[in-house]
């Protein structure tokens, strides 16, 4: 073996090691909440621990899924009369997705407007939005938490879905208008005229030609939406109060309340609710690329 | 369609970049706006276009005003410098949206764009993304999504000027054959003035906002009306010597080292200060000994190939530019003589730049 093939082996080695532990921090956790999740309670806290269930159940993914409260009875915390949290399961994840693509959907709309209007037409303050939208998203949002709630409880919004959507419009309308703003920008203008002359109307080039060359920008935009709604347990917590409309964080969270918690459950809910983001970044990560990429360098 | 320039203004703010513009430009024929950058010939074509308001004065196709229509009511096409493909169709798309947008029924837009297609050699990429092609293909897509519509005026600004060196010699001869068949107005944008010269009926040269002059290349390069265009049209550029006009009945031109009689000028106020145009083909080098208009030192010796070019000083720092035949044998720091065809100067006054004639 040369000189030259050891340092090349080496280094690869070396990467690959690397690679390997960053790999292995990332996916412990994910991969022991769904171990727990299919273990029978008798295992979950069973020396020496195990990685793969003997005994594997679906039990915690059932109770969930059509919310059987008598499996709970015997250990787990009643939260009002005759219910537990985990009946809510279901429906606190169609709150969650409610509130993801309603926020998201605002947040897109009037952020790829908002962006076109910036960087297409000429008006005083046009250059400097951007950066203080950027800015706004600088700023931590539990700073934004209670003098929103206060509107809400001045618009009588409080407790609903709605004012959640409205929440976390606020907090990612500015990043999502920056996102857009940079990719518009980097939209030759040239392409919209070549379209006016070709016949089209200004509604016609936007739809035709904008759009669908801003795509990978507004699917990045909404990928970053989508995801800050989805965690968000902050204003779910402060905005909501009734168990039936609460958001999958929040409620999740009722499920370590009193003296015990189910941990079987709580990893399956856990594993339910990394699901859907998890498959929406496999789906749409080529693009997500591409839209973060774009501010930077011109097609 | 002929079209009509009256009287054209345009000001972004303050600054005026076109002033009082009228030209007309007859039907069929390919009419090139030269100029250096910044000289508002890229403005002029978009204001033809639609995309850039008219300040003040009025643009004609044929006999309708098109001031106020848009870009989409003018029937014409337009090739950008960076082609502006929309990037997310393939080519068949691309070249149908002007008649997908306009309601054409599909099979006689499909046939059109078969039909450009087979025209621009292109059929076998009508499946592929813009992203896809070379730059020479994109060139062709965009000529193709311009010609498929069959428009009354084709718009060009500087569409060759993205191209390699040699692809831009070949497309030049092609765009000028493509014009013959489509027989459409053509105004086309650039600021090279080869390519201006190889391939337009009419050449307007522009320079600050102002049509220096309008004719044909035969006329901008044989009869430069002023000495912007003197200087900007040829290549190598014109020789220009500052000097003295002396003599009523004989015009002379008299220079420090050079003096020379002008046949072509006559009737002329004496003592003026002008400027002696000649272009470098219209000198001649002599030997030491032989007769000559001026006499110098060989400063600098370029082959081109076929030409030599040689930079003779014949002042402190005054040098004259010289083209021969390849062959002639001439070596720097030689001392040689200049001869001028005198017939082929021209004479500009140096306040005005306005040329002198007879």
């Amino acid at each position: 073996m040369t000189r030259i093939e050891f340092w090349t082996l080496t280094r690869r080695l070396a990467s690959y090691a690397v690679l390997s532990a960053v790999t292995f921090i990332v996916c412990f956790p994910l991969v022991w909440a769904l171990s727990t999740s299919l273990k029978p309670k008798s295992e979950i806290f069973a020396t020496p621990p195990t990685l793969i269930p003997h005994a594997a159940t679906t039990e915690n993914y059932k109770a969930l899924l059509t919310g059987r409260p008598q499996y709970f009875q015997s250990g787990g915390q009643q939260v009002t009369s005759g219910t537990t949290p985990a009946q809510f399961f279901t429906r606190w994840f169609v709150n969650s997705v409610i509130v993801t693509l309603g926020s998201t959907l605002i947040s897109i709309t009037i952020s790829t407007l908002a962006a076109y209007s910036l960087t297409r037409f000429r008006y005083w303050g046009r250059t400097v939005v951007p950066y203080f939208s950027l800015l706004g998203y600088m700023v931590p949002s539990i700073i934004f938490v209670f003098p929103l709630f206060l509107v809400m409880v001045q618009l009588n919004l409080t407790d609903s879905l709605l004012s959640l959507v409205l929440g976390y419009v606020c907090i990612t309308l500015p990043f999502c208008m920056w996102l857009m703003w940079a990719f518009m920008r980097s939209i030759p203008i040239e392409i919209e005229e070549a379209a006016l002359i070709d016949g089209a109307s200004r509604l016609q080039v936007f739809r035709q030609v904008v759009l669908p060359t801003a795509l990978p920008g507004i699917i990045a935009a909404a990928i970053f939406s989508m995801i800050v709604s989805w965690n968000d347990y902050l204003f779910g917590r402060v905005f909501l109060n009734s168990l039936d409309n609460l958001t999958l964080t929040v409620g999740v969270m009722l499920f370590f309340e009193g003296t015990h918690v189910d941990w079987g459950l709580l990893m399956a809910a856990s594993v339910l609710m990394t699901v859907p983001m998890a498959i929406l970044f496999m789906a749409l990560q080529r693009h997500l690329v591409a839209g973060f990429g774009a501010g930077a360098v011109k097609g | 369609m002929d079209v009509k320039l009256e009287g054209i203004n345009k000001s972004f703010g303050q600054v005026q970049v076109l002033k009082d513009i009228n030209l007309v430009f007859p039907s069929r024929k390919f009419i090139t706006l030269l100029g250096p950058s910044g000289c508002g010939k890229t403005t002029l074509l978009r204001m033809i276009a639609g995309l850039e308001p008219v300040t003040s004065g009025g643009i004609r196709f044929g006999e309708r005003v098109v001031n106020e229509l848009a870009p989409r009511d003018r029937n014409i096409a337009m090739v950008f410098q960076s082609y502006a493909l929309y990037p997310q169709m393939t080519v068949r798309r691309n070249l149908g949206y002007g008649l997908r947008v306009r309601k054409t029924p599909k099979a006689e837009m499909d046939a059109a764009v078969e039909r450009v297609a087979a025209i621009l050699e292109i059929s076998h990429l009508l499946d592929r993304k813009p992203a896809q092609l070379s730059g020479g293909q994109r060139q062709r897509v965009a000529l193709g999504r311009a010609m498929v519509r069959q428009p009354d005026i084709f718009l060009m600004d500087e569409p060759l000027s993205n191209l390699d060196a040699k692809l831009r010699v070949t497309m030049r001869a092609e765009l000028r054959r493509f014009h013959l068949d489509l027989g459409a107005t053509t105004i086309y944008v650039t600021h090279d003035q080869l390519e201006a010269m190889t391939m337009s009926d009419m050449i307007a040269v522009m320079h600050g906002g102002i049509v220096q002059q309008f004719g044909t290349p035969a006329e901008v390069y044989g009869q430069p009306a002023n000495l912007f265009v003197a200087g900007f049209i040829g290549s190598p550029p014109m020789n220009l010597l500052a000097g003295e006009l002396r003599g009523d009945d004989k015009p002379t031109f008299a220079s420090p080292g050079l003096t020379v009689q002008l046949p072509n000028l006559v009737a002329h106020p004496p003592s003026r200060d002008v400027m002696l145009g000649i272009r470098p083909q219209d000198l001649d080098l002599v030997g030491d000994h032989e007769p000559a208009d001026l006499r110098g030192r060989v400063w600098v010796v370029e082959l081109l190939g076929s030409e030599k070019l040689v930079e003779v000083e014949y002042a402190e720092r005054k040098r004259v530019t010289v083209q021969v035949r390849a062959e002639t044998s001439v070596n720097v720091d030689d001392t040689v003589g200049v001869r001028l065809n005198a017939r082929r100067a021209h004479v500009f006054d140096i306040k005005s730049g306005a040329t002198l004639r007879s």
